[in-house]
């Protein structure tokens, strides 16, 4: 509890599990895209239960079905089977309580960025008047106060992805669901950005899923990282990284950091993925 | 004083900036006629068969109180059909593209007489209609109105994966995501099928004039080609033109002040 620092307490297998701090959870849940020969099992089944504040990276190779997984949790996707509930109640429809990001920004052409993160309040039906003052502070702290009258088309690759990261956490989700939002940008700039995602989610602490197949962005941004193995994904191992925030170069020089890459690195050599 | 001669100094600019990014063009052009106007001469081609650009002028000049009404009926014809067509098309693509209903049986059906050549049915609709606006005005309608109601069904059927998905998670209603997301996102690939009708409208003018009118700039070229009359059929020919080119540079100037913000604005705008 120093430095203001809340511990978080970890996610855990369904089993032996008293079911009291979990906001997201997932029982057999499977998912088989096509019927009959032509059917493909992309994952599944799979259990987890994921508490409240966690950071939770679903890591995996392409085509695992993590992407399959983040949908369904979104309730844009039904699963083939099993359950998934979020906050104790049946996922049966696309969630609210969310926002939502993807490899290619959910930014509108025709907005700027501004505009673009007042988006999400009218659809909202949340005046947007009243959060002015939040959404100012929200660029600031992405260093984009400079651009907010700018449209997308004006900005870098990274400085969009900052727009839209501001864009799905404007209204204060509780849950926040993020598909490879790094994934088109490039190394320096994705450095970069991870540094203004973990200070994001320190701020107002949303749960966070995160699907990624960058083994060391998934230990530096998160609580926990879920490793998937290849088609039909399954949760191999879920593995609590307990490192300090921020996780800036000293923590990612540790020992312990490296260890923890390193075990994930042998998780998937013996899957013969890398 | 100041203020005025900094003016005109800013549009002597743009003038001569305006010149020097397109002196080729115009280069080429003034060059396309001056060829035209000497070939005439060089290679003996008989008047009847065709005119000097200059004798166009003057012989159109001449006949100027009638070209300009029949550019004014063939303009109304034109202009009639073609917001009829953009009235009608933009609501039923938008119908099409949200039903699933009308999606297996008014689509299907118009892409089939998508195939159909549209002019085919101008006879009937003059035997039908008789020789006055009505028919000729049906007749844009028809060519014009294709391609805005399939652009417009590939429009608002081809939001992104992304969109959809964030529109799904804010809980936002149909109305309201039909206004603030649906709708702007589809204006560009609406004006596509508008640019394409536009193009098209003057096209279906003309023929359905050809084919039975007493007046209009088809009957017109016509009329004095079968009078052995080139000059006066290309005088025509440029007046035709002249409509293509204020409703195409309409949509354009449109096109720019409501979607500025899209790709192909702002490669042409450079």
């Amino acid at each position: 509890m120093k430095d203001g620092r809340r511990t978080v307490p970890p996610s855990i297998f369904l089993e032996g599990w008293d079911g009291l701090t979990s906001l997201i959870e997932l029982r057999g849940v499977t998912k088989v895209f096509g019927k009959g020969g032509a059917a493909v099992h992309a994952f599944g089944p799979v259990d987890i239960a994921i508490s409240e504040g966690q950071f939770i990276s679903f890591l995996g190779p392409s085509g695992c079905g993590k992407s399959t997984l983040m949908l369904m949790i979104a309730g844009l996707l039904a699963p083939s089977a099993g359950s998934i509930r979020v906050n104790g109640t049946e996922v049966k429809g696309p969630q609210t309580d969310i926002g939502i990001m993807f490899q290619d920004s959910t930014l509108v052409p025709w907005r700027t960025v501004r505009g673009n993160i007042e988006l999400q309040l009218e659809m909202r039906g949340i005046p947007v008047a009243a959060v002015r003052q939040r959404v100012a502070a929200l660029l600031k702290s992405v260093r984009l106060e400079d651009f907010a009258d700018r449209f997308p088309f004006e900005l870098s690759g990274g400085m969009q992805q900052r727009a839209a990261f501001c864009q799905a956490m404007i209204h204060q989700p509780k849950i926040v669901l993020l598909d490879e939002p790094l994934g088109k940008l490039d190394a320096m700039t994705r450095e970069h950005i991870r540094a203004d995602l973990q200070s994001l989610w320190m701020q107002s602490r949303p749960t966070v899923v995160f699907v990624t197949h960058s083994i060391e962005e998934a230990v530096q941004l998160s609580t926990e990282v879920a490793v998937i193995t290849p088609r039909p994904g399954k949760i191999d191992t879920l593995i609590s990284v307990d490192l300090p925030f921020p996780r800036d170069l000293t923590v990612k020089n540790s020992s312990a950091f490296i260890r923890h890459v390193h075990d994930i690195q042998e998780i998937f050599h013996g899957y013969g993925v890398i | 004083m100041a203020t005025a001669s900094s003016e005109r100094g800013n549009s002597l600019d743009r003038l001569s900036r305006w010149i020097g990014r397109s002196w080729m063009f115009i280069a080429f052009f003034v060059g396309f006629f001056l060829f035209w106007e000497w070939s005439i001469v060089l290679f003996k081609i008989p008047l009847y068969i065709l005119s000097p650009p200059s004798m166009i002028v003057t012989k159109a000049w001449a006949d100027m109180s009638r070209l300009v009404q029949y550019t004014y009926i063939t303009g109304l014809e034109t202009l009639l059909g073609y917001a009829v067509a953009i009235v009608t098309a933009l609501p039923m693509g938008l119908a099409i593209a949200f039903s699933s209903v009308l999606r297996r049986t008014i689509y299907p059906f118009l892409v089939c007489t998508e195939m159909v050549p549209k002019i085919a049915f101008a006879p009937l609709f003059i035997s039908w209609l008789g020789f006055g606006l009505l028919p000729k005005v049906i007749i844009v309608f028809l060519v014009c109105f294709f391609p805005i109601v399939l652009n417009a069904i590939l429009a608002f059927n081809s939001l992104s994966e992304e969109l959809t998905r964030f529109s799904y998670s804010t809980g936002a209603g149909t109305w309201r995501t039909f206004f603030k997301i649906r709708l702007p996102a589809a204006l560009p690939q609406c004006f596509v099928g508008f640019k394409y009708a536009g193009l098209n409208a003057t096209v279906g003018a003309a023929i359905a004039e050809f084919i039975g009118s007493d007046q209009g700039l088809g009957f017109y070229i016509q009329i004095t080609t079968g009078n052995m009359r080139p000059e006066l059929a290309f005088a025509g020919i440029f007046f035709l033109t002249a409509i293509g080119l204020v409703l195409f540079g309409t949509i354009t100037l449109a096109e720019r002040l409501i979607i500025p913000w899209h790709i192909s604005v702002r490669r042409a705008q450079g």
